[in-house]
């Protein structure tokens, strides 16, 4: 199938640039503009939008201290109860310890007055909290109806092989869990993966080592 | 231009800035004419702004084509309680990447959108629910609220006006649902994004019992032109009940797939066939979904039609968000209706029965059939479970799972029993 598809226009993994040849990677993320976020999560309007699918997190790290302790309240300023506050406090806890423990759904229900019961119900509805430790590298791939017409699925195998895990277990050497994800929004550039918190899009089988490389 | 490839034929109302990465920052999207509807509108009464939207027969761009103006009309005139905005940003439908779009290039015409609409609606607060997988482009939208505030244009006393809105960027979770409004607002209170019996609607008990209102993000962006030029103006596009330009998202076997600003009615074969090249492939095309995986699937020989919510509806299928996935000739459609359904079933939040079982057995039933295990019967089946989906559940989830299997066993029979005549063509279509 690859013999029919069009020449790429601009590697990269940013997706298919098409016509507009001149645009760089960056250009396309726009990550320049955007900026590194400070754990204090800079304005309170966007306080609870700081990527929590990170590398570098820590199991035993403390909650709701320093920075993160200023963006606690920053959160809780923005919404009429607690509760509210709830995904935005769970994706802090996400982004320090990696994934939620019964210990740290219970550490977050204490610090907004929820039961513990409560928080485990919410954060268990939405797939994106790991409830168990994943690799360093979570890498998903989205084999959904678009991506999965132009390939997904020799993608898949692909990062599968290259990374010596079968589908949703850690490599052993903890760097990387693969797993399929439901639509990412980048229908026009597939094979869409997100690995940790960035999109790689227009990936195909060829690039899995490239990829892969550039995590080490 | 609409992104990553341009056609003549199209309107760029919302894309026109697509692919200029200076059109990001405030300083530039202001050189480009940004923030002036926002200027203009603080001098208006809200109920102008209103009825400038009904004017322009702006309809709803997330899927149901409800028009925006009519629905802000049903918010109070005067609040007793606090009114809410809640900018839907959690585009999740397989299919759809039109607001990514929108907001990685133009994140300020967005946000102009947002503050015109919480003004428009009388409510002080709009929060914007962006899914928890757009990490990426939610941080491009974060910088950009932390310009409109550095500005003055977002917080108390806008521009010394006295009007206060402020703006919230809340990231969800991983959840296909919490793009239904009300289960969007039960994920907005800190509960499972489960959603909401109707009546009451938003407009009169919606977040923490406040009116409030829904809009998606390719509708808001919308407001900012229609502000500026009029409703009138806006009509000068599209047909007389689908008005204006619409961001069609392609995907799936085409040459040049991406986001096309085409004007509501366009011939949505030529469309396919010129504007986004035709299939790589070169074989001709065989089904295309018009609006999203929640939609019937259109076999190619009903595709002389227009673009538009009317059209397409008579063709039996739905605009839906504009997301159109192309399907050729080589494509046994078993493996992608499979597919499709495996999502809905994962994605059903399993409040209600037709919907938590329907999608499970649906999925367990497509899976035999593309092992080489299904019989003839087993079509009848599928459709019997799929009449019990449709139509009786809180949300329409259950029904969008049905529509791609009922639609392509009516229209596709053929590619069910090759599966069952050849075993051997198990995977064949993935």
């Amino acid at each position: 199938m690859s013999a029919e598809v069009p020449e790429r226009r601009n590697p990269g993994f940013a997706g298919e640039t098409g016509e507009f040849v001149h645009l760089t990677e960056e250009d396309i993320r726009g990550t320049a503009y955007a900026g590194v976020r400070s754990p204090d999560g800079g304005h309170p309007a966007v306080a609870g939008t700081v990527p929590f699918l990170r590398a570098d997190t820590d199991p035993q790290a403390p909650l709701f201290d320093g920075p993160y302790r200023e963006r606690l309240e920053k959160i809780l300023r923005r919404y009429p109860d607690k509760q509210a506050a709830l995904l935005p406090v769970l994706h802090l806890a996400h982004e320090r310890r990696g994934y939620l423990s019964p210990e740290t759904m219970a550490e977050v229900a204490d610090v907004l007055g929820l039961s513990p019961a409560y928080v485990r119900g919410v954060a268990t509805f939405y797939t994106m909290y790991n409830l168990r430790p994943v690799g360093r590298y979570l890498i998903q791939v989205c084999t959904n109806i678009s991506c999965m017409l132009c390939g997904a699925y020799d993608v898949l195998r692909a990062f599968l092989e290259h990374t010596g895990t079968e589908l949703g277990e850690t490599s052993a050497d903890g760097r990387f869990t693969v797993i399929e994800v439901e639509c990412l929004g980048a229908c026009g550039f597939p094979t869409a993966v997100q690995i940790n918190d960035r999109y790689w899009e227009s990936v195909r089988p060829e690039d899995v080592p490239t990829i892969l490389a550039s995590l080490r | 231009m609409a992104y990553p490839y341009r056609h003549p034929d199209e309107v760029r109302l919302l894309s026109e800035y697509f692919g200029d990465p200076e059109a990001r920052t405030l300083e530039g999207w202001r050189r480009r004419g940004g923030y002036r509807a926002w200027e203009k509108a603080l001098g208006m009464d809200p109920a102008q702004i209103v009825e400038e939207v009904k004017k322009s027969g702006l309809r709803g761009r997330g899927g149901a084509g409800f028009p925006t103006g009519v629905k802000w009309s049903f918010m109070p005139q005067k609040p007793t309680k606090p009114h809410y905005l809640l900018c839907n940003a959690d585009e999740s439908e397989p299919g759809t990447f039109k607001d990514r779009e929108l907001i990685r290039w133009t994140p300020h015409q967005v946000l102009e959108g947002c503050l015109l609409g919480a003004y428009a609606i009388r409510a002080q607060h709009c929060y914007i629910y962006i899914r928890g997988e757009y990490m990426e482009v939610a941080q491009i939208l974060a910088r950009a609220i932390e310009e409109v505030y550095e500005a003055g244009l977002a917080g108390e006393n806008v521009l010394g006006s006295g009007v206060t809105v402020h703006l919230t960027l809340h990231l969800g979770a991983g959840a296909y649902i919490c793009g239904e409004e009300t289960g969007l607002m039960n994920s907005l209170e800190g509960r499972r994004g489960e959603p909401r019996v109707k009546p009451p609607y938003p407009a009169v008990a919606g977040y923490f019992g406040c009116p409030t209102t829904i809009n998606n993000v390719e509708t808001l962006a919308n407001v900012p032109h229609i502000v500026l030029h009029g409703g009138e103006w806006y009509r000068q596009w599209g047909t007389e009940k689908s008005p204006g330009t619409k961001l069609f998202c392609v995907s799936g076997h085409v040459r040049r797939p991406g986001n096309y600003e085409m004007p509501l009615g366009y011939p949505f074969r030529k469309f396919v066939e010129e504007v986004c090249g035709g299939t790589p492939s070169g074989a001709p095309i065989k089904a295309v979904i018009p609006g999203g995986s929640s939609v019937p699937i259109l076999a190619a020989e009903e595709l002389d039609i227009g673009m538009d919510y009317e059209s397409i509806a008579a063709a039996g299928s739905m605009l839906g968000a504009g997301s159109v996935i192309v399907m050729d000739a080589r494509t046994n459609l078993v493996p992608p209706v499979r597919r499709m359904v495996e999502f809905y079933a994962h994605e059903s939040c399993g409040q209600c029965t037709p919907c938590r079982e329907g999608t499970a057995w649906a999925a367990k039933i497509l899976r035999r059939i593309e092992r080489g295990e299904g019989t003839e019967d087993d079509l009848q089946t599928l459709l019997d479970v799929s009449e019990n989906m449709t139509g009786r559940t809180i949300c329409v989830l259950s029904d969008s799972a049905a529509a791609p299997i009922v639609s392509s066993i009516q229209k596709f029979r053929e590619d069910y029993l090759a599966y069952m005549r050849r075993p051997t063509l198990a995977g064949a279509g993935a």
